[in-house]
């Protein structure tokens, strides 16, 4: 057998369970392919529908349909990442008889392919966006993907965490699953936070997930900016995930793998 | 050479520990194939997996260069609602395989395991047998130092079994196994040397007859 890198190994690993990962989407059920991208769609579709119809568009001096969307498809990264990798050690246990794959690979592989769906569904959102006219002119391009980039960092750290304390405390999945849906409303999801009462701007902004979404619309439309963002809270919210996922996974590797 | 250096490893029971492997030292030839004796529950199939690198000793150093094949056993390594096909693809991706190899690979082991239709069809639906010959047919077309052996071969009927096991001896040609099985034909056919897994230590013999017979005192016992 011919010898490879660490990192030529990582690679060939990353591309199996990728593939596989995403084959196994497809191949649920006769429409696979479809519903892979249409089910996290229309979730998001339907989210904004009914926000428009029975609120109205209450957004102010930008299309606030198009502010909901860009919101929940931000969200809905955040939430896949930590609900499909929570559940990962578990669910491809019967892949570590093979010794390259190692626990933390197949997070890294559905926190990937979750990125890879939200790329689509973002695509699929203008593209019908365009189609129907919606004003949809970004401000800042680069910080939206920034925004994007930074969350996405955050949920792999935060789902690491949640994934290995899921190994140990099988209530984790629970807590979280539960938790997630009142997190919409306290994540500047469905509004602004310069919308809300002052006393409780405060408050919302010790929840992380404000700033990034703040960033992601902040620097979407003309109309809003990122005065409330602090750079420097979610960086360390990040690194502390990520730390502490990072270090309690050294020690429990092994335990995992046989378990 | 596979070097055991103080390997210890006991899984925790409510009476205690339970010892596998008690304090063992030894130091297996390279260039042989190795036949693992010993009852039921004794810890062939977990110092297989510890040489697969799957599971780990509790403490001690196990040492060698070569490379070892997953431990092919009765189960895992499958994804149960992929195609035997896509299981293999996976795993020639996953030991770094071009394209052109995999095609090949996947044309081997079709015409291998004599699967026809089930090659397309969910692992789900394949009986152990049928598990086992894809396993068995897979492993055949990686090169590694050793292949880890874990029962496989006797499953599968008569014909398949014969058909493996002169695949088996052709592949022993260049390279090696480490064989669990409770077939003294087979182990005599295959094996050179053997080791007897008894009571938390690990016996080593130079003849595989010799280890065959410790074996059958220890079942008399």
């Amino acid at each position: 057998m011919r010898k490879r890198s660490s990192f030529r190994i990582f690679l060939a690993v990353q591309n199996a369970l990728f593939l596989r990962e995403l084959s196994m989407r497809f191949s649920s059920g006769r429409m696979g392919m479809f519903w892979t991208f249409f089910e996290p769609f229309f979730q998001i579709l339907i989210f904004v529908l009914i926000k428009v119809l029975i609120f109205g568009k209450t957004g102010g001096n930008f299309d606030f349909s198009v502010f909901l969307a860009l919101n929940f498809i931000a969200f809905n990264m955040f939430k896949n990442i930590v609900s499909k990798s929570m559940g990962s050690f578990r669910a491809n246990k019967a892949l570590f008889v093979y010794k390259q794959v190692k626990p933390i690979d197949t997070i890294i592989a559905r926190t990937l392919i979750e990125l890879f769906i939200t790329g689509c569904i973002i695509i699929i959102f203008f593209s019908i966006g365009y189609y129907f006219n919606f004003d949809m002119e970004m401000k800042n391009f680069a910080m939206v993907a920034f925004g994007f980039f930074a969350l996405f960092l955050f949920s792999f750290s935060y789902a690491l965490f949640l994934a290995v304390l899921n190994v140990f405390f099988d209530s984790t999945a629970k807590i979280i699953g539960f938790s997630m849906t009142p997190l919409i409303f306290g994540s500047a999801v469905v509004y602004t936070l310069e919308s809300i009462p002052v006393e409780f701007q405060g408050l919302l902004l010790y929840n992380p997930l404000t700033h990034f979404m703040e960033i992601i619309h902040g620097f979407y439309f003309y109309a809003l900016d990122d005065h409330f963002v602090s750079y420097s809270y979610i960086s360390l919210w990040t690194l502390s995930f990520l730390y502490l996922g990072l270090w309690f996974y050294i020690k429990l590797e092994k335990r995992i793998i046989s378990a | 050479m596979i070097e055991l250096k103080s390997v210890s490893k006991f899984f925790k029971t409510k009476e205690g520990k339970k010892y596998i492997l008690k304090d063992v030292t030894i130091t297996l030839p390279s260039h042989k194939n190795i036949g693992i004796l010993g009852r039921n529950g004794t810890g062939k199939s977990t110092i297989m997996r510890m040489l697969g690198q799957i599971e780990f000793p509790n403490s001690g150093l196990i040492k060698s260069e070569k490379s070892f094949s997953w431990p092919l056993g009765l189960s895992g390594g499958f994804v149960g609602n992929m195609s035997g096909k896509a299981n293999v693809k996976f795993v020639c991706r996953l030991y770094g395989k071009s394209n052109k190899e995999i095609q090949k690979t996947v044309d081997f082991v079709k015409e291998f395991s004599e699967l026809d239709d089930y090659f397309d069809m969910p692992i789900k639906t394949y009986s152990s047998g049928m598990k086992s010959r894809l396993s068995f047919g897979l492993s055949l077309s990686f090169d590694f130092d050793y292949l880890l052996i874990d029962e496989t071969l006797s499953v599968g009927d008569a014909k398949f079994r014969k058909k493996s096991k002169e695949a088996l001896l052709k592949k022993i040609e260049s390279c090696n196994v480490l064989l669990v099985s409770h077939d003294m034909g087979t182990l005599r056919d295959i094996c050179d040397v053997g080791i007897v897994v008894n009571r938390g230590n690990i016996e080593y013999f130079e003849d595989i007859n010799l280890a065959i017979k410790k074996y059958a005192l220890i079942n008399k016992a």
